[in-house]
């Protein structure tokens, strides 16, 4: 599961790297990689089995105070 | 450099917006707490977004070419603005990743069932990412087509359910105490007439400088008006058992039977679930991928599309525990939860633009 990640996350950076390499567009180079990065981290998290902080709940919990 | 150079009409305008508002509200109905005095509620809730509809529009009509992340720039300088707008980002990614959770676990429950949810979200998050990435006159387009389409079907369902319908089920009228009607119509509202303030980052792309207020207020009249049917025809069908039901227009629209022959007839709202989900997530991540883009002064939105919506596909994925929580939390937290998005915002900043002046001859059409 972790190998056809990396596997999507690898074509992804292909098509978009190159093209903004080219361009020498580094502010958007920097702000792709970081964001598909995130992207990166949390999803092998998420197919090792990590159980990820439910936002919505989390929000809700905070607001109504004892839970959504 | 403009982010974005397509311009759509205010009818294309008015059309996305429809969209926008069937959104997930075709199959998780709106003003569900208020039980089969939902109709009511949901009609006060949209003279409720209406009014709101009215300051957010006022704002754009102040800056009639600029986005709500250039308004605040320019409203509250570069990092008080940088900072709301990045406030107003995450409402924008949260309903999306919220659109996904409904659309992801109706579809894994009542049609694909042995489908994972990764695998619908990633379908439709495509299509939208797809979609996003060719600007918004395309998105424009598309609702041209799919509203339309909508309405016809919302309309055929409801002719159709008519023999299934008791009007004994609607009374006694007004039997919720009114406090609780309120609370339905704010909720109504919230969720989702005037989540239309998302739309403050597609205004400046409409080509006629006349007034904002005029289509928005006729989409949220179209939308709303279309949606308080359903209501009103779930609670005819289904009855008390209304509140049973995940997804009560879904069950109301299995129970046409006509003759044998017109049945089965839940797959079409299936159907158009999915192109008002399309839209909604579209607008909704298009103003992600814009908003961000603007923020960090980038020469394109292009390469934030597909990081933004793998972000949308994790978090609709772990938001919440349950349908339960969801629905729960659509009910019972999000109206409390929007406020500062519906009201303070557009609302802050444009007193702040008055008091300011803003904005000066010379820059903007006034």
């Amino acid at each position: 599961m972790s190998a056809l990640l990396l596997l999507g996350f690898g074509i992804v950076a292909l098509i978009q790297i190159p093209g903004l390499v080219r361009k020498q567009w580094w502010r958007e180079l920097t702000a792709f990689l970081v964001l598909w990065a995130a992207g990166l981290i949390l999803s092998i998290l998420l197919a090792v089995g990590v159980q990820l902080p439910q936002v919505t709940t989390i929000i809700g919990k905070l607001i109504s105070g004892n839970g959504a | 450099m403009l982010l974005e150079e397509g311009r759509i009409s205010r009818f294309q305008l008015t059309m996305l917006m429809v969209g926008f508002i069937f959104g997930t509200s075709v199959i998780v109905s709106p003003a569900r707490s208020a039980g089969h005095d939902g109709w009511i509620a949901s009609l006060i809730g949209v003279a409720e977004a209406l009014l709101i509809a009215w300051v957010f529009c006022a704002l754009a009509n102040q800056f009639k070419d600029k986005t709500i992340v250039e308004i605040n720039d320019l409203v509250f300088g570069r990092i008080l603005g940088k900072g709301i707008s990045l406030i107003f980002i995450w409402y924008l990614f949260h309903v999306s990743a919220l659109i996904l959770t409904v659309f992801s676990r109706f579809f894994a429950t009542e049609i694909y069932l042995a489908t994972p949810k990764t695998v619908i979200l990633i379908g439709i998050v495509a299509v939208c990412a797809s979609t996003v990435s060719r600007g918004i006159e395309v998105l424009a387009r598309c609702s041209m087509v799919l509203v339309l389409l909508t309405v016809l079907i919302i309309i055929n369902d409801v002719i159709l359910a008519i023999p299934m319908t008791d009007i004994k089920n609607l009374l006694p009228i007004l039997e919720i105490p009114t406090g609780k009607l309120l609370w339905a119509a704010h909720s109504a509202a919230s969720f989702p007439f005037a989540e239309t303030v998302a739309f403050t980052m597609i205004f400046a792309f409409v080509n006629n400088q006349k007034g904002r207020y005029i289509p928005v207020a006729i989409a949220i009249l179209i939308g709303g008006l279309s949606l308080t049917m359903l209501v009103a025809r779930n609670s005819l069908v289904l009855g008390p058992m209304e509140s049973v039901y995940e997804y009560p227009t879904y069950m109301a629209v299995q129970m046409i039977d006509i003759g044998d022959i017109l049945s089965r007839f839940e797959v079409v709202v299936a159907i158009f679930f999915i192109f008002s989900a399309f839209l909604k997530v579209s607008v909704l991540f298009y103003g992600t991928a814009l908003g961000l883009s603007q923020v960090l002064n980038l020469r394109s939105y292009r390469p934030l599309i597909i990081p933004v919506g793998i972000l949308m596909i994790i978090v609709a994925l772990t938001n919440v525990g349950s349908s339960v929580e969801l629905f729960s939390f659509i009910e019972k937290v999000f109206p409390i939860y929007a406020v500062p998005w519906l009201f303070g915002i557009p609302l802050i900043t444009l007193i702040v633009a008055k008091l300011r002046k803003l904005p000066q001859t010379g820059g903007d059409q006034v």
